[in-house]
């Protein structure tokens, strides 16, 4: 037993560098070899709407990890209730698209872009205002206190979210307006690409392109770098702690709304709890990545999108959430930092 | 036995005003109150499930409103835990029916893993007990699939991992009624509709991985197969409620030729939303099959803009298409005025009521007009010969219903929402 742990470890140690990269991406490449690339050149059709709906889901659910990997850099916090403010922001913006009046029958024109950015916009905010109240009411005053309560307050959080949604707009879907252009774009071989597919996938990269110059060019993206770094050092530098950790919670739950409302646009479907899901594989996400790590959330959220459609697809749709668990458990035992490495304060 | 002569003119006046329809609640009643139990699933996703069930009770003792001197009063309690239907929650709600003396019969409950955790506590007591909707065949029979649907050898409970009947009635007698037939007629009739009605010969199958909905995609599938068809994909989804994207399953039946996809499960289990999302992966209006737990207001809903082609199958007769039933519908639309309080399981309830206070009555009359014990009353349920608003009912020695008709729905216009498009008699086997 002592022997499989040592040599357990001396992996570990092993992998943790450059190595591990290229032999995690050989495995990705038998992988592909093995499974992928047969059914792909056997119905490639298939195989790109597959990829395809792969790729808009994991844009996604990596806009809700983004949250959660920014969140847990910065105050080694896991949010619980950030799948909530996913949803929530799904949930804010169908009051507001109902008062221009938008239901399934308004044809797409340059006024409806243009109503659903501002919605979008005022959504985000709105949802970044929720988000900054609820970090300033319940997880500030425990930020020196056992790692324990603040996580149980988060779940509690999530808890009256979810119930606050529940009690709203009850238990069942809510429909969301079908406004997004249904033209289907083709390519070829037969298969076709959705408008909305397009959509969905060149917003999510956008946004996620946005935060990544945003913090390494910004003042306060890099006081967000620094505050994550090392807080002590980054106060005495001068910067205000609070409120560098109250943007954070801001821009998470900006994109976590942005994200709620793409997934309602996509899929014309919302519902009180689904933010349950959407967050424990969006956390999942992050994890894979390397919690801290922006651009691991997005790799870990593209990834986590592309098996549970191709698992779906091809192999058993039950299983899907054993595979994704699956090889994040292989990742973390021989990478525990996640595939890109950790990005938390030093101790 | 002697019936005392006034006794007999006072329950043939009770019966005769019990006829008329007067809804007096108790005013007539000086003998006591007799209280009918009712387990249904009240709140949260399973509302459009069990409300308007449980409205079918209600009314049913509203318009009778007494039995023989007795009162009758529904006592009802909710098997929904977070907006699920729990089994556990279900046999409590049992239990305290059973701890309650008044107590003579019970209607319930709307599904089937509920009856499940509940008919041992019930046939302990030997209190009645009806399901207006129950489907799973494996609460009275001992055959999942039968050889009639694979020409294969019988597939029974135990192989498809669900307890026997008799595993369910410590006592070794039943107690068990249902005015709904089971799944193992459903999914098949719903797949002869597919094959040899609408002519499709592959179909794409899924599940919400449930007992109720993974039961009726495999008696669709094997059924399918026996026909001639061909089950080109078949997935099944765990937490199905909570999966959001199920195109990738749909895409991938589409490659594989499907002419039509069936989900077995609930709405509440995002059934329709898998409907919905067939849109831009099917022509509009491919068939689209599913069991009772879709033909709700609900899934009209999750489907919006792809409810047209939507088959779904009721495990009882509809009784809008018995003659005479009309009356009752429509009094019981203007009892309970709001487009949800009226259901595919509302009149199975309605009836499901009369029949156990039919029991009950002749049970009193047998015991000298004095309240009878729940026994007493079991015993005159198995011998039901009653003509009601799902036409005639008997049931044979499982409890199960002698009327084993299947109703086919569909939604031929989004705005009138589900209609009767077939009713299939297979009270003489598949």
């Amino acid at each position: 037993m002592a022997a499989v742990v040592g040599a357990l470890k001396g992996t570990r140690t092993a992998l943790s560098g450059v190595l591990g990269t290229w032999l995690f991406l050989g495995g990705v490449a038998l992988v592909l070899g093995v499974f992928i690339v047969p059914n792909a050149i056997a119905n490639p059709s298939l195989f790109l709407q597959i990829l395809i709906f792969g790729v808009a889901n994991g844009g996604i659910f990596a806009l809700i990890a983004l949250g959660y990997t920014m969140v847990y850099g910065i105050i080694e916090l896991i949010n619980f209730a950030h799948g909530d403010i996913f949803t929530l922001g799904a949930f804010l913006a169908l009051p507001l698209i109902g008062l221009f009046g938008v239901t399934d029958a308004t044809p797409f024109s340059v006024g409806l872009v243009l109503i659903l950015l501002f919605v979008t916009g005022v959504v985000m905010v709105l949802d970044g205002g929720i988000n900054i109240l609820i970090e300033r009411l319940a997880y500030r005053p425990l930020r020196n206190a056992p790692r324990l309560a603040i996580l149980i307050t988060a779940v509690g959080m999530s808890f009256i979210l979810e119930g606050a949604m529940y009690v709203w707009r009850g238990a069942n879907n809510v429909h969301f307006p079908d406004v997004l252009p249904s033209t289907r774009i083709p390519l070829p071989g037969g298969a076709t690409f959705g408008a909305k597919d397009v959509i969905v996938i060149t917003a999510a990269l956008g946004l996620v392109l946005v935060l990544n110059v945003f913090t390494n060019n910004s003042k306060l993206g890099k006081a967000m770098r620094a505050t994550a770094q090392d807080r002590e050092a980054a106060q005495l530098m001068g910067i205000n702690i609070n409120r560098t950790i109250a943007a954070t919670f801001f821009i998470g739950a900006a994109l976590a709304a942005a994200g709620g409302i793409m997934f309602g646009l996509y899929f014309n479907n919302i519902r009180f709890d689904e933010g349950f899901t959407a967050g424990l594989f969006a956390f999942t996400a992050a994890v894979f990545g390397g919690i801290g790590n922006i651009r691991g959330a997005a790799l870990g959220g593209l990834f986590i999108g592309l098996i549970q459609a191709f698992s779906t697809a091809y192999l058993v749709a039950a299983l899907t959430d054993v595979i994704i668990f699956g090889i994040l458990i292989i990742v973390l035992v021989f990478r525990p930092t996640g595939l890109l490495g950790m990005q938390v304060p030093e101790k | 036995m002697k019936l005392p002569k006034l006794l007999a003119g006072l329950a043939v006046a009770s019966m005769a005003l019990a006829a008329c329809g007067t809804s007096n609640t108790g005013n007539n009643a000086s003998k006591g109150t007799i209280k009918i139990g009712v387990d249904f699933p009240e709140s949260g996703a399973e509302t459009s499930n069990g409300i308007p069930s449980l409205n079918g009770v209600k009314f049913a003792v509203q318009q009778l409103g007494s039995v023989d001197g007795f009162s009758l009063q529904v006592f009802n309690l909710d098997d929904a835990v977070n907006g699920v239907h729990d089994p556990q929650k279900g046999a409590q709600n049992v239990q305290q029916f059973v701890d309650d003396t008044k107590v003579l019969g019970m209607i319930g409950p709307f599904n089937s893993s509920v009856a499940r955790a509940e008919i041992p506590i019930t046939n302990r007591a030997h209190l009645v007990q009806i399901s207006p909707a129950n489907t799973n065949q494996c609460l009275t029979k001992d055959v999942y699939i039968p050889t009639a649907l694979t020409g294969l050898p019988d597939v029974d409970c135990k192989a498809a991992g669900v307890p026997f009947p008799k595993d369910l009635r410590p006592t070794g007698t039943n107690n068990y009624f249902r005015v709904a037939t089971t799944d193992d007629l459903q999914g098949p009739a719903n797949s002869d509709y597919f094959y040899n009605d609408l002519k499709i010969t592959k179909v794409g199958v899924a599940s919400d991985a449930e007992a109720y909905g993974k039961g009726i995609a495999d008696t669709f599938s094997a059924r399918f197969k026996k026909d001639g068809g061909t089950v080109v994909k078949r997935q099944d989804f765990p937490n199905a409620s909570h999966v959001s994207d199920f195109r990738s399953f749909l895409r991938s039946a589409q490659a594989a030729g499907a002419q039509a996809i069936y989900f077995g499960g609930t709405d509440s289990n995002n059934a329709c939303v898998v409907r919905n999302q067939m849109k831009g992966i099917f022509p509009d209006s491919t068939p689209f099959g599913g069991g009772d737990g879709i033909v709700t207001g609900q899934c009209l809903k999750d489907a919006a803009a792809q409810a047209v082609g939507m088959y779904g199958t009721v495990a009882t007769v509809a009784a809008e298409q018995v003659s005479g039933a009309q009356t009752t519908i429509d009094a019981f639309k203007k009892a309970f005025t709001s487009k949800d309080d009226y259901g595919a399981y509302t009149m199975p309830s309605y009836d499901a009521t009369k029949i156990l206070v039919a029991a009950i009555h002749k049970a009193i009359q047998a015991n000298s007009g004095n309240m009878p014990t729940r026994q007493a009353v079991l015993d005159q349920m198995y011998k039901t010969d009653y003509t009601g608003v799902l036409g005639h009912t008997s049931f044979d020695t499982l409890g199960d219903t002698t009327n084993k008709v299947i109703t086919i729905y569909t939604v031929k216009d989004a705005t009138t929402g589900w209609e009767v498009t077939k009713t299939v008699d297979l009270s003489h086997g598949l």
